[in-house]
């Protein structure tokens, strides 16, 4: 370094000249070593450090490509989750008034059958009532029906016997008297 | 071949010949039926039937069927023809008898009318309104 800075201040070719032969400095083969060193650089530059540094630059666009969608997903998540939250809610709310409404039909159906219910007991109330009636019309007609024919056979028992001679002949004109007022 | 009918309208027109003033002759009558018996035509078995059975209604309505619980006494059967013979005409014709269960009282029968002031009678009206 101190030999360059040596050179580059320039103060005299005198001296550069001995620190050159001093430490041995081959002019050409430096300068051929200078010229290889560069093409060295410059082939490392165009294919090592030039891939690496688009391999480099790749794989940055690719972390923050993930970066990226890792927030996008989530930023996906959260919506999805508030969708979540939202399907719940609603799913819950459906659920709320398939159950009040199944609770209103069921609440319909019960007042229905009871109704139902009432009105055939009062319908079969009415068809006994009837049957009652009906039987106990009829009993009495059978009862007044058999009170007469015990009636007729008992009058007819006795009649024959009490009809004196007289009555027979009084019973006898009295049809006799029919025949002639027609 | 003779239809019924036709041998109903025959038989009718038969007993209509057999009456004179009105009042069926039973020599007409017997005279008819034997023509018939002995001419046979054909369906005159089911002519004669039909022929009986039109006499036999005149009859039936011409007779009078008088029933009582006790005989009638002789004053009352008369006054009975009478009135039979004024309501029915003079041929009707009239037989008395007893039936003991008519209870009391009488019962007259011509043709199809019926005066019955029998007790039986009356008891069967009793027993009937009970119904």
């Amino acid at each position: 370094m101190n030999a360059i800075l040596i050179l580059a201040t320039g103060d005299s070719g005198g001296q550069i000249e001995q620190i050159a032969s001093t430490f041995g400095v081959d002019w050409p083969q430096l300068i051929s070593q200078i010229i290889s060193f560069a093409i060295v650089c410059t082939l490392l530059y165009l294919f090592a450090y030039k891939p690496v540094l688009k391999m480099l630059a790749h794989r940055r666009d690719l972390i923050a490509q993930g970066l990226a969608n890792s927030e996008k997903i989530r930023e996906e998540l959260a919506r999805t989750e508030t969708m979540r939250q939202d399907v719940l809610a609603q799913a819950h709310l459906e659920a709320s008034q398939l159950i009040a409404e199944a609770r209103d039909a069921a609440r319909r159906l019960r007042e229905q059958e009871t109704q139902k219910a009432v009105t055939a007991a009062a319908q079969i109330i009415f068809q006994a009532r009837e049957v009652a009636a009906s039987d106990h019309t009829r009993m009495l007609a059978q009862l007044k029906r058999e009170v007469g024919q015990l009636v007729v056979k008992t009058v007819a028992a006795i009649t024959g016997r009490i009809l004196t001679a007289e009555d027979q002949t009084r019973l006898n004109e009295a049809t006799a008297k029919e025949l002639a007022a027609r | 071949m003779r239809t019924l009918k036709q041998i109903k309208r025959e038989a009718r027109h038969l007993f209509r010949r057999c009456f004179v003033n009105g009042h069926l002759d039973e020599a007409r009558v017997r005279r008819a039926l034997n023509e018939m018996l002995a001419v046979k035509r054909r369906g005159y078995l089911t002519l004669a039937s039909q022929f009986k059975r039109l006499v036999r209604l005149e009859r039936f309505a011409h007779s009078a069927d008088i029933y009582s619980a006790v005989p009638l006494s002789a004053d009352l059967r008369a006054q009975v023809k009478t009135n039979l013979a004024r309501l029915y005409g003079s041929d009707i014709r009239t037989s008395f008898s007893e039936r003991p269960a008519l209870i009391g009282g009488m019962r007259i029968r011509v043709g199809s009318d019926v005066y019955d002031g029998s007790a039986k009678a009356g008891l069967a009206a009793l027993e009937k309104s009970f119904d």
